[in-house]
């Protein structure tokens, strides 16, 4: 055994060798992955910053020669960003709160209480999720326009023909076109199934002795699903919220065909205006881009470990 | 019943005083909690359903209010689906189908190792052979007679984008969730480059991406003319606009695949890589016995909704190329909003439905097959 030892070197040689190979493919691979997940938002920051005429010229420029944040005034001033941003924003925060309410409600019943066939329910609401939204593009529009109720109208009409000339002839739903209610409530809709889903592994986690303790200091069921598992469902809230609120900013197809008044437009779909029918200002277009996904990428700067999270609970329990 | 008169009578209290009291049996609560997500989904997805089913029989054309909307049964459907006149070409998208059957080889290599059963095996080949071989290679010829040639455009578009980009992003989302998974110092920023994709609109990965397209200033040619390569108009053209927005899609949904097969990677029990480890298992060995099935719920997962939401894809080829060049990437659901647009809403409907019962059709069968396995 007297020639052991100059194997054992060798093989080790050979392994911490191997663990470089593997160590630099895995850095490469790292790189590759960043370089493929923030090019394109790094291209347009530098685009944005660029002059039109430095934007047609060959050989392109990488790197702006003359900076300049010319373009991001002419986002504002070509086309009422502003009102963009607001008409974004308040959709998309009222649709996650009304959204974040409801599934927590809902998943609250889930998770707590002993329903027959929740687990029938919570299947269904998850399936709706697979339900294509292009489908309701059609009928919610004809329901925006605003349909005759049924049920309602006939008794209308009937009280019309008798005299009753005060009475309207047919009773409709309101016009919600060009309003942020047409976005919404369709947004609520689109989050509900997942936030739900969330919510519900979340309230499951929450032992449930504490909330037997508040019952009995005295509070109602409710009372303590509002003072004792809400604040501690939290973070679970928070994940849920992100989810929905990143779906609704990022909502564009019946924001395109629902509010078509200028200034009823959210950013997805304004952008697309600043395009000519031949011309494209690339650098007008890539800073309103830019602008538009500074909430995203904050969002995502901060919450990165709960929205992997969510996604988790949502993808192993569904 | 007789009560003792001296008592007032018993009263049940009210449905309020029990509710702030807390007296409420589970059910009664359950469905007070269940109602407003219940109703707003019945609303928004229920009623929907049912509406385009009533309308996709209707003739409703809001520009030609004169016409009326008399029920005209399943003739939208047989306008959308009649004709004759078929050719099969051998050149039409061959390099995707010569792709396509090379998926043949792995299929018969696990057949052979009993990694699926016979049955499957070649159910799956004859699924591979129908739309690879045939479905892209049979499109309406110039001088048939289909009532909707249009119709078969996009639907055959779709079918393709449904293919590539959900192979294409499974193939790129495996690699990064793995990655992502690697601990490093540079993991945060590898996990931000996995979520900005995901967090970014279609719309503004379409448009920023017809931009790296651009044929002129665009970045890729750029690249390409540096490498002693001409790049084509990208955008001009019906297969490099293709191959564009293919690859846009795949940029954008590998993230969510990532993001999903991450999430399944993190629920996997180390200790079970520690024991293959003592028993003298490589790399690869760990990869295929242990990552690969313990990872197949989330790849099921993400299969489906990757699919289904394929199924849709309206965004990005809307907004890098409004569905041109000519109809080229006109997919269903571009198809479907033109025809809202041109205020033809019992066909928008009928398409809707056959979109539907398409998405139906495809959760059915991964449904049945995630349940067999």
């Amino acid at each position: 055994m007297t020639a052991a030892p100059a194997p054992t070197v060798h093989a080790g040689a050979t392994r911490r060798r191997r663990r470089g190979v593997a160590y630099l493919a895995v850095r490469l691979g790292l790189l590759a992955m960043i370089l493929n997940g923030l090019f394109p938002a790094l291209w347009l920051l530098l685009t944005s910053l660029k002059s039109e005429d430095e934007l047609t010229r060959i050989p392109i420029t990488y790197l702006p020669e003359h900076a300049t944040l010319h373009n991001y005034l002419d986002v504002f001033q070509q086309n009422p960003f502003a009102r963009f941003l607001l008409n974004s924003a308040v959709v998309s925060v009222v649709a996650t709160l009304v959204c974040v309410l409801f599934a927590a409600l809902a998943g609250y019943a889930l998770a707590r209480l002993r329903l027959r066939g929740r687990r029938a329910i919570l299947t269904a609401i998850v399936m709706t999720s697979m339900f294509p939204a292009l489908v309701m593009l059609v009928p919610l529009y004809r329901l925006f326009v605003g349909v005759e109720v049924p049920g309602l109208s006939p008794l209308a009409h009937y009280l019309h023909a008798m005299g009753w000339g005060f009475m309207p002839s047919s009773v409709s739903t309101p016009n919600l076109l060009n309003t942020y209610w047409a976005l919404i409530i369709p947004y609520v809709a689109l989050s509900l199934p997942i936030t739900t889903l969330i919510l519900t592994s979340f309230f499951q986690l929450i032992p449930e002795d504490l909330e037997a303790a508040a019952t009995v200091d005295g509070a109602s069921r409710l009372g303590a699903l509002f003072r004792v598992v809400a604040p501690l469902s939290a973070p679970g809230m928070v994940t849920a919220g992100i989810i929905a609120f990143v779906n609704s900013w990022n909502e564009f197809l019946l924001a395109l065909t629902f509010n078509t008044a200028m200034t009823m437009r959210t950013v997805p779909v304004g952008i697309t205006l600043y395009q000519g029918q031949f011309a494209f200002p690339w650098a007008v277009i890539s800073a309103a881009i830019t602008i538009g996904i500074v909430p995203l990428v904050l969002l995502i700067l901060f919450f990165q470990q709960r929205i992997i999270s969510g996604l988790t609970a949502g993808g192993v329990k569904g | 019943m007789t009560r003792p008169s001296s008592s007032a009578p018993y009263r049940r209290p009210g449905f309020w005083r029990r509710l702030r009291t807390g007296n409420l049996s589970d059910a009664q609560l359950g469905v007070l909690l269940l109602l407003p997500a219940l109703l707003t989904l019945a609303a928004v997805m229920l009623y929907p359903m049912l509406s385009v089913a009533w309308q996709s029989m209707h003739f409703n054309r809001l520009n030609q209010p004169f016409r009326g909307t008399p029920f005209i049964g399943l003739q939208n459907f047989g306008h959308m689906l009649g004709g004759e006149g078929l050719v099969w070409s051998a050149s039409k998208l061959l390099w995707l189908r010569l792709l396509g059957l090379a998926s043949l080889l792995p299929l018969a290599w696990s057949a052979r190792r009993r990694r699926i059963g016979r049955v499957a095996a070649a159910g799956l080949a004859v699924l591979v052979l129908v739309v690879f071989a045939g479905l892209l290679g049979l499109h309406p010829s110039a001088t048939g007679r289909w009532t909707d040639a249009r119709f078969w455009n996009s639907f055959s578009i779709t079918l393709l984008i449904i293919v590539v980009s959900v192979a294409g992003s499974f193939l790129v989302g495996l690699p990064l969730a793995l990655l992502a998974n690697v601990p490093s110092r540079l993991r945060w920023l590898g996990r931000v480059a996995l979520l900005l994709p995901w967090a970014m609109p279609r719309v503004f990965a379409g448009l920023t991406f017809a931009w790296l397209f651009q044929s002129q200033y665009g970045v890729v040619n750029d690249v390409l003319r540096r490498l002693g390569l001409h790049g084509p108009l990208w955008l001009a053209r019906v297969d490099p606009a293709i191959a564009a927005v293919n690859i846009t899609m795949v940029w954008k949904t590998s993230s969510f695949v990532g993001l999903i097969l991450l999430a399944g990677l993190q629920s996997i029990d180390e200790s079970l890589y520690e024991a293959a480890v003592v028993d003298g298992a490589s790399a690869w060995q760990r990869f295929w016995s242990i990552t690969l099935p313990l990872l197949r719920p989330s790849i099921a997962v993400a299969l489906i909704f990757r699919t289904l939401t394929a199924i849709q894809t309206f965004d990005i080829p809307f907004a890098m190329t409004r569905g041109g060049p000519g109809r080229s990437l006109e997919t269903l659901g571009v198809y479907i909003y033109n025809s809202t647009l041109a205020l033809n809403i019992g066909y928008a409907a009928a398409l809707s439905v056959v979109l539907f019962l398409l998405s139906l059709l495809i959760t059915v069968f991964y449904l049945r097959w995630i349940y067999t396995e």
